[in-house]
């Protein structure tokens, strides 16, 4: 054990005084020597409220534990079998939904893209490119429509005149049934036409399947074979234009 | 208890926690396997959500400037929280094209980030989307960056946002003098004759790096978690079973 | 053992005071500058506590904005005034305990220095802007190699003592120091490694960081305030403890429990579905080590009450054994999933729940301790009883504030985060403005009260506390009159020859 004082040999130096020593000892060593050993063994029991308090927090956590699904199940990173939670009070609704004729057209409208390079953004053409506004084509029987968007068109138009080189290509050739129904409500309804009545998918359809179904399939269609066998409707069920519905998908809203 | 007992039983108990919830999930998540999207367009597409702008640059800036403090990028699944409910933070509830794009954060999200900022608490509301709220709603129509750009310098500039909180980082910003034309990003902000206000570099990633934040792209199903679509046609009309047990239908 | 206490012998004494003396350089090194880096804390705290409802103050310059100055004040608060003040404790107890005097004072004298410099890099980087985003760890990445070794330095010489004990009884200080000096370098190697060193997924990554937060505060400081508050509360009462068994219950159930908390911070992001859930649980049952320790200790100290009231060590620790009890409690109530875990989850309970830890607990305990060491190694006695006062009472003013603000505030922060269908501003961000307001002037009082902490432990470094054989007790002795220093012709002014008062 060390000692505090320098001294090895206490006993042999006659300087020490040893009251003197001892009261240094005393003073240097005061907190120490206030100080209690320390006691390790108390006894006491373990008080009941504090094996309740415990109790009901092993029940808390037990509870928490039992959120947590299989444990160590560590490829999952989502409660198993999670489906998406309706918001509670309603507020979750969906899109408002618009009359068939408004989302058709909204549609139709970021489809006819397409085609505002050439005829315009108003769709009045210029003097290289037809007027869509108006149109003999356009309008009244859809299918003729349909055949020169699917299509294309080489020759004078419905008013005779040959605009520029007098080809259109088939801008439309890859469009799906949607995309082609909503384009040609847009067009049929926008730009002053005001055709009143909505192409549906279902026609759509026909129309591609018409098309493809052409003897000359694949090249583009003239005013005479327009006139010869595509003056009339596509068929299919019409769709009244102010019937409600989701304008996203289309489908009808409840 | 001596010493030996002592050590072993104290490596015992945090070894094991600590290789069941650091080691394990740290080694199994290190190697996730991409997830095949729908074979519908027939392509063998994996999901793998791309994120295009400085995302390393940037995150470093957001991660230096202490964002995660009071912003986060979690959305959380309808058990654990209702970020899903709000309108505008897993996606967008009305987006024009696709609907309701909204969805939850998966672990490819932060692809490309060395540390997904989840952040530590909300004074600002969650960042997962930020890209695409600022291009379809604050930002309509005009540039999303220069939204961007003055919100970053002035966050009290909008006469809606005159009590946010959000600190000003107009120390991002150099003012320069105008050399010629003024530059196309300069900042609508009042600044002295013959100067202006530009982002520096830091304050370009960071924009760069926020504008990427969309997470709403589609997911492959296994993590689509929306509600199954309602089937109009009654699943539980008893059509013929193809094995019939061991009833006979009557003749 | 005896089963009461007794005196101590003068041998005793005289080893003690041998080992108290041999340490003196490296603990009032810790210890002041402990209380040096706290100061630095506590004024970014403010600072960046006060962007939160006044954005405007002291914006524009890059150094003070809120998300430095915020990850500055944590981290100078836990490695700064934490770690040192916990240092200071470590190296002067289990020398006390293995009954060695220190040798290697030169050695952890030097490497309290590296750590120092190692953090005041790290702040400084953080306000210059090289944080590196990830909470308690944003110390630019280069320094934590530093202060690994440093701290390996220090704490290397307390098992070689412990090696070389005396044989006879360990006592459960000694266990709850030493398994948190193992924890932490397997905390601390894991989270820089794993998030630094090498790559994975960054969604794993944050989950590993919080679980590196949660592992510093209940297998760091929590075992060093507890072995700190044991070791204490018997020294000045002299009363055993209450239960040693069930103090060794709660070691075990401590050590057993909390690795696996933490991750609880991230419910509902993408990590394995079960380990945030395990994470809540076992934050919830940490109650069960706390309270049973908190209310050892307590009953042990309340035994004499009339010690607990004139001891200011005491008085500080059993205020810091409360404060164990409200973070018990608080970390029962905020961790309930479907309940309050998604409103407390991204608000200011977390933070306040950590300030419960490091300050309410930790730090309560830590200035106990420094009541008690301080006059051992310094041969002075502290000044004034009136320095101690205030330091108390305007610490706990401060912290009762905090507590409430964090718990209360931080689930009606919650609330309006989680209310989907209102507007952001007025739902959730004005909530967080009012409870800002809280935080700050809660900072204020504890920055208030630890001004006369400053003063009065630097008067004791310059050794110019008094030299008396009576300790500074917060009542005065004999009933004489308001003097601190006891009646009439009780104080000793020092050198050979002098009389010495009697006892």
């Amino acid at each position: 054990m060390s000692s505090p004082s320098q001294n090895p040999k206490p006993d042999l130096d006659e300087s020490i005084n040893v009251t003197q020593a001892h009261g240094r000892v005393e003073r240097e060593t005061a907190a120490a020597a206030r100080e209690k050993r320390l006691a390790d063994n108390g006894h006491e029991p373990v008080s009941l409220w504090m094996i309740a308090a415990c109790g009901i927090v092993l029940l808390i956590a037990g509870g928490v534990l039992g959120d947590a699904g299989t444990l160590f199940s560590y490829d999952s990173t989502f409660k198993e079998g999670y489906v998406r939670g309706k918001a509670p009070g309603g507020a979750d609704e969906g899109p408002k939904p618009k009359t068939a004729l408004a989302a058709y057209s909204g549609k139709g409208a970021k489809i006819y893209s397409l085609c505002s390079g050439c005829h315009g953004s108003t769709g009045k053409g210029d003097a290289n490119y037809p007027s869509l506004a108006g149109s003999e084509w356009v309008n009244g029987d859809t299918q003729k429509l349909a055949m020169i968007i699917l299509n294309g068109l080489q020759g004078p138009t419905s008013t005779g005149k040959t605009y520029g080189a007098g080809v259109m290509p088939a801008v439309g050739a890859a469009l799906s049934a949607d995309d082609l129904a909503t384009l040609m409500t847009y067009i049929r309804n926008g730009f002053g036409n005001s055709s009143g009545d909505i192409v549906s998918p279902e026609m759509a359809q026909n129309a591609l399947d018409v098309s493809a179904a052409r003897e000359k399939a694949g090249q583009p269609i003239t005013a005479e074979e327009i006139a010869a066998k595509h003056m009339i409707m596509l068929p299919g069920e019409p769709i009244a234009p102010e019937t409600m519905v989701n304008p996203i998908s289309l489908a009808p809203a409840q | 208890m001596s010493f030996r007992t002592f050590i072993f039983s104290l490596s015992a108990s945090f070894g094991v926690a600590w290789l069941a919830i650091v080691i394990v999930p740290y080694i199994k998540m290190r190697a996730l396997e991409p997830i095949a999207m729908e074979e519908g367009d027939g392509t063998n597409a994996v999901f793998i959500p791309k994120r295009a702008g400085r995302i390393a640059d940037g995150a470093e800036v957001y991660a230096a400037n202490g964002c995660y403090q009071c912003h986060t990028q979690l959305v959380r699944p309808t058990y654990a929280g209702n970020d899903m409910f709000r309108p505008d933070w897993g996606g967008l509830q009305f987006d024009e094209v696709r609907g309701d794009t909204r969805r939850e954060t998966n672990a490819f999200d932060f692809a490309g980030e060395d540390f997904a900022q989840i952040g530590i608490s909300r004074i600002g509301p969650d960042l997962s989307n930020l890209g695409r709220r600022i291009e379809a709603i604050y930002a309509k129509g005009t540039e999303p960056g220069q939204w961007l750009f003055a919100h970053l310098y002035n966050p009290r500039w909008k006469p809606d946002r005159r009590n946010s909180t959000c600190p000003s980082f107009r120390f991002l910003f150099e003012e320069n003098e105008i050399k010629g034309n003024s530059s196309d990003d300069a900042l609508p902000f009042p600044v002295e004759e013959g100067m202006e206000i530009v982002p520096g570099p830091d304050a370009r990633a960071l924009v760069s790096y926020l504008l990427s934040l969309k997470k709403d792209q589609p997911v492959p199903a296994s993590l689509n978690f929306g509600p199954p679509e309602a089937e109009a046609a009654p699943a539980a009309a008893p059509a013929a079973p193809a094995a019939a047990p061991a009833e006979v239908p009557a003749p | 053992m005896s089963s009461q206490t007794s005196p101590t012998t003068e041998q005793d004494a005289v080893l003690s005071a041998g080992i108290d003396r041999s340490l003196r350089h490296p603990v009032m090194f810790f210890l002041t500058s402990a209380a040096a880096w706290l100061a630095v804390s506590l004024i970014l705290g403010i600072i960046s506590s006060a962007k939160v409802h006044s954005p405007g103050f002291m914006d524009g310059c890059s150094w003070l904005t809120y998300g430095r100055t915020q990850a500055a004040h944590v981290n100078a608060l836990v490695y700064g005034w934490g770690f040192q003040a916990a240092f200071g404790v470590i190296v002067w107890m289990l020398s006390r305990l293995s009954r060695q005097e220190c040798r290697a004072s030169g050695l952890i004298l030097t490497a309290g220095h590296i750590w120092n410099f190692g953090i005041s890099v790290g702040v400084l980087g953080i306000l210059a802007g090289y944080g590196t985003g990830m909470s308690w760890m944003e110390f630019p990445a280069f320094t934590w190699p530093v202060m690994l070794l440093a701290y390996f330095a220090i704490v290397i010489w307390s098992f070689v003592q412990f090696k070389v004990r005396p044989a006879g009884h360990v006592y459960i200080s000694q266990w709850y120091l030493m398994a948190a000096m193992i924890w932490f370098p397997w905390v601390f190697i894991t989270a820089n490694v794993l998030l630094h060193v090498m790559p994975g997924n960054p969604v794993m990554a944050a989950g590993i960081n919080a679980w590196y937060k949660s592992s510093l505060i209940f297998l760091f400081f929590t075992p060093i305030a507890l072995g700190t508050a044991f070791y204490l509360t018997p020294k000045v009462t002299g009363r055993p403890i209450h239960s040693y068994s069930l103090a060794k219950l709660g070691f075990w159930s401590l050590a057993v429990i909390m690795p696996w908390a933490g991750m609880q911070k991230l419910t509902g992001a993408p990590i394995p579905y079960f380990l945030p859930y395990v994470g809540a649980t076992a934050t919830v049952l940490f109650f069960i080590p706390a309270f049973t320790a908190a209310v050892n200790i307590l009953r042990t100290a309340t035994a004499d009450p009339d010690v607990a009231n004139h001891s200011p060590t005491l008085r500080f620790t059993m205020a810091g054994v409360v404060g164990l009890i409200v973070m018990a409690v608080a970390a029962v109530f905020l961790n309930i999933p479907g309940w309050t875990m998604q409103l407390s989850q991204f608000s200011m309970s977390g933070y306040g729940f950590e300030i419960l830890a490091l300050y309410a607990f930790f730090s309560f305990v830590m200035f106990g301790a420094i009541y008690f060491i301080v006059p051992r190694v310094t041969r002075r006695e502290w000044l004034s009883r009136r320095l101690i006062k205030m330091h108390f009472f305007f610490s706990i003013y401060g912290i009762m504030i905090i507590a409430i603000a964090a718990i209360f505030g931080g689930l009606q922060q919650g609330i309006g985060q989680e209310a989907f269908d209102q507007p952001w501003q007025e739902s959730a961000a004005e909530r967080a403005v009012n409870y800002g307001w809280a935080i700050t002037i809660s900072w204020c009082f504890i920055l208030f009260s630890n001004i006369f902490f400053f003063m009065h432990l630097t008067v004791m470094w310059l050794r110019l506390g008094r030299r008396s054989m009576h300790p500074t007790l917060l009542v005065s002795d004999h009933g004489h009159g308001d003097s601190p220093h006891g009646g009439e012709g009780h104080i000793d002014n020092c050198g050979p020859g002098t009389a010495s008062a009697t006892h």
